[in-house]
């Protein structure tokens, strides 16, 4: 099945200009937003998110549970790839073809799923270069890092949801659409990557209670650590709080900065995540402080030595 | 008594969070029906609690008629406490009390103790 990841995810909130506050001071771009409508936020390929309010009647059912995320886009290679998923959710459930020649039904906990041909478009753009001794990244005269170089969010990377009911949920994604399982943290849930997707994952999943059911957080790609640390400080700096991070992922070896956010979860700044291939052989740990992370880190403001920190800082 | 700030300073219907000293977590204050509410600013959806707003003092929902969670999402009651959705149903925030004094200043009632 050859599903790359989510090309936008849906959200029906009840603030959507403090969603257009966050996600633009977050770095996406917005496009035919009105504060009585919302609009969709995009990264620099074009996926993003989607944000109405709650009550507007061309949303999908909420879920239950409160929680804001209404839909989840997938974006599939090519036409085979959307005959392929029709067929193959066709055997057990309604799946509508809308006008727009997408695809929409539900997965096996009633979270609601459109699939299109996805409209990302391919980015031509650097990763962030390191040097080091035996291997030079940058060429020379090439600086690492300015004060207000660019740190625009490239592509939505992946979704994280609370699921009640986690062994169906994850049969659904790996026996019906070809996902992956990368590594998984026992008694939480797995990791998972799509067949058209090297990523690690685009989808994690965390075992709770049925009332919680919904999104736990979301996050964005990033050109490299550089970027997420200097997008991650201006946000503190423009009075936005921060959840958790900076720090380094073990599973899929991404940086991480997870901030608060209007839409109901956590939105997370990550850069370089390792890849995979079907050569990949899953690892388990338990969850825990340990196993989450390699290092972590906690904001603080700016000081130079030769005046030392302020007091309390 | 700590004295957080001016009631004057709080709209109808504001909320707003502070630091107290010898305290780990900010005390969030919340004016609504005339009254003014304290909680202190440690969601019970993780043992260890987490602080709650998407931005300095961005502590409500949209309605502004509960204390939010925004870091997944729970709602609390303004008055109770209590959570009402969201991940730490069944749970509650941990109230702060608090008295406004004759010159119209929003303080502790009683001294805090050390967290």
């Amino acid at each position: 099945m050859q599903i790359i990841g989510p090309d936008s995810l849906v959200f029906g909130v009840d603030d959507v200009p403090a969603c257009h506050e966050f996600l633009t001071a977050y770095g996406l771009d917005a496009h035919d937003y009105t504060p009585e409508k919302g609009g969709h936020f995009l990264s620099l390929d074009g996926t993003g998110l989607e944000i109405r309010r709650r009550d507007d009647p061309s949303l999908p059912p909420a879920l239950k549970t409160g929680n804001m995320l209404r839909m989840q886009v997938l974006g599939v290679v090519d036409q085979a790839a959307m005959e392929a998923v029709a067929a193959e959710l066709g055997k057990d459930r309604q799946v509508l073809r809308l006008a727009d020649g997408s695809l929409r039904t539900q997965d096996d906990q009633g979270f609601e799923l459109s699939f299109r041909v996805t409209t990302r478009r391919p980015l031509d753009l650097p990763a962030e270069k390191v040097n080091a001794p035996g291997d030079f990244g940058r060429k020379p005269n090439q600086i690492g890092v300015w004060q207000d170089m660019p740190t625009k969010p490239r592509t939505l990377s992946h979704v994280v949801l609370f699921v009640p009911d986690i062994e169906p949920a994850v049969a659904f994604y790996r026996d019906r659409l070809g996902f992956r399982i990368t590594d998984t943290f026992t008694g939480t849930g797995p990791f998972l990557r799509p067949q058209a997707n090297a990523d690690h994952h685009t989808h994690f999943f965390i075992r709770t209670p049925p009332y919680m059911q919904g999104c736990e957080h979301l996050a964005f790609h990033m050109g490299g650590p550089t970027e997420l640390m200097l997008a991650g400080s201006k946000m503190i700096k423009a009075g936005y709080e921060s959840f958790w991070g900076p720090g380094r992922h073990k599973f899929g070896s991404n940086w991480f900065w997870y901030f608060k956010s209007p839409l109901g979860c956590n939105v997370e700044f990550d850069a370089d995540m390792d890849t995979h291939d079907d050569d990949w052989v899953p690892r388990e740990a338990p969850m825990g402080a340990e196993a989450a992370q390699a290092f972590l880190f906690q904001h603080r403001d700016k000081w130079a030595p030769s005046g030392g920190p302020k007091p309390g800082h | 008594m700590t004295r957080l700030c001016d009631l004057d300073d709080l709209p109808e219907g504001g909320a707003r969070g502070f630091e107290v000293p010898g305290l780990a977590c900010k005390v969030i204050v919340v004016r609504r029906g005339g009254r003014v509410h304290g909680w202190r600013d440690f969601c019970p959806h993780y043992k260890g609690g987490t602080p709650m707003a998407w931005k300095r003092d961005a502590y409500l929902n949209g309605a502004g008629d509960h204390i939010a969670c925004h870091a997944h999402g729970a709602w609390f009651d303004i008055e109770t406490g209590a959570c009402v959705q969201g991940p730490c149903l069944g749970k509650r925030l941990i109230r702060v009390p608090l008295t406004v004094d004759e010159a119209g200043a929003v303080r502790l009632r009683q001294r805090e103790e050390r967290t």
